[in-house]
């Protein structure tokens, strides 16, 4: 997702969770995050319906714990990373006590999770899985369309311009101007890994 | 195939979305072009962290409104939390508590939605008791009512709060919004029940026509405080009193 410059940022959205504004600011983080912890959920459990729980006990905490985020210690990002994995090391061990399939049909998910990894080693994976997905939020529509059609969708650059209706070239210089991104966006998260444990 | 032309494409060529012609030109032009080669390990660097990259799929559109609505349901003025010792409120703990259970129920819901729903517009009828002078007093108890996955019909943001207050005369006041609640069935009404174990009071009955906020005010007698679960269930017009078996939606008190 793509922000405009007088967007308040994630920090400033933080401070407003203790007031008035509560709604508005956590609706605004919301729209900013959920789509990374729920993909971030989904590949560590495995499951939509825990991925949703994921979400909403994410959110709350973030709402309940705001008085402990302290933005000198880090991004809003690299804590609310920590809040989902967490959440969802609680949640990897309460399924463990329970039965449930590992996936509900949707074809994503089947690769989604090792189902023979260990929770700690599959939750320490979604660092990396965190990161590759808050550069894919930096990317504007159009980018992002390029690449899920590329590599989710596994479709050529023909392909894409036909179901588009973008011209091939477009499509091409696209595709190279957000792996440009999303590599530019890597390394700067990559070097901003504080007290990610 | 020139640099000018080879570099542009390297990020397409490592996703594999060339045509198989142009693949092969690109790889006969790396075998020749260190600048190339040293771009292509960067992208392939990319190409393997997008493989650690989550599904492209995004969240349900109603969680955000369950989230903010749990939050302002949370929200009670200070005067009615009591803080313990490690900085949170009892009250708040307990809801904790019974959050995750009541979203494991509500989460199982997750059914098709309706696509047109009628204007709101409620009727309260028979045992509900208007006490409009009193509403601005502020609640002794805000209660979340959540579907059973028996009676769910998968309205999307389909929710409750009850919020109660008491009465001068030693009644309490039952405030219900309801969000998106079923319209009811041809010769059915909703009753609210305050519950304790096989007890039951009725606070009252109502209907309500679906999409949209729905606002019910009823009367309970004062004994209710001790009955610790809402229950809102489904009746049948003419089947006698007993309560019925449908419950619609149910909440704990804090």
């Amino acid at each position: 997702m793509t922000r405009r410059a007088d967007d308040p940022s994630d920090e400033q959205l933080m401070t407003n969770l203790d007031g008035p504004g509560v709604e508005a600011a956590l609706s605004k983080l919301y729209d900013r995050y959920s789509r990374t912890v729920f993909g971030v959920g989904l590949r560590i459990l495995g499951d939509r319906s825990m991925a949703e729980e994921l979400v909403q006990e994410v959110f709350l905490k973030v709402w309940r714990s705001a008085g402990t985020f302290d933005s000198a210690r880090g991004s809003f990002s690299t804590w609310l990373y920590r809040v989902t994995r967490s959440v969802a090391l609680d949640l990897y061990r309460k399924r463990a006590r329970r039965v449930r399939p590992v996936s509900d049909g949707d074809p994503y998910l089947g690769s989604a999770r090792d189902p023979s990894a260990g929770p700690q080693e599959v939750v320490d994976k979604s660092w990396l899985s965190w990161r590759v997905s808050r550069a894919l939020e930096v990317l504007d529509a159009p980018h992002r369309e390029v690449i899920d059609l590329a590599y989710f969708g596994g479709l050529s650059q023909r392909e894409i311009s036909e179901r588009t209706g973008v011209p091939l070239g477009t499509v091409k210089t696209r595709t190279a101007s957000a792996y440009k991104s999303l590599r530019r966006e890597l390394v700067v998260q990559d070097s901003s890994r504080e007290a990610i444990r | 195939m020139k640099f000018a032309e080879v570099h542009p494409n390297l990020a397409i060529f490592v996703l594999g979305g060339l045509e198989a012609e142009e693949a092969a030109e690109i790889r006969h032009h790396l075998d020749s072009c260190p600048d190339c080669q040293s771009e292509l390990e960067e992208l392939e660097k990319v190409n393997r962290a997008l493989e650690a990259a989550p599904p492209p799929a995004a969240s349900p559109a109603y969680l955000k409104g369950e989230i903010l609505s749990r939050v302002r349901a949370e929200q009670l003025p200070p005067s009615n939390k009591v803080v313990a010792a490690d900085g949170s409120s009892p009250l708040e703990e307990h809801r904790r508590s019974h959050r995750t259970s009541r979203f494991n129920r509500f989460k199982e819901l997750r059914i098709v939605l309706p696509s047109v729903a009628a204007a709101a517009l409620v009727a309260v009828i028979a045992l509900g008791v208007f006490f409009g002078s009193l509403r601005e007093e502020t609640p002794v108890a805000t209660i979340q009512l959540i579907p059973t996955p028996q009676e769910a019909v998968g309205l999307k943001g389909y929710w409750g709060v009850a919020e109660i207050r008491p009465q001068p005369s030693g009644n309490q006041q039952v405030e219900l919004k309801l969000n998106n609640f079923e319209e009811r069935k041809p010769n059915s009404y909703y009753e609210l029940w305050f519950v304790s174990g096989e007890k039951r009071i009725s606070a009252g009955s109502f209907t309500s026509v679906g999409q949209g906020e729905t606002r019910v005010l009823l009367n309970v007698p004062p004994e209710a405080s001790n009955y610790q679960t809402l229950l809102i269930t489904e009746e049948r017009v003419g089947k006698g009193p007993a309560p019925g078996r449908e419950v619609a939606l149910e909440g704990g008190m804090p």
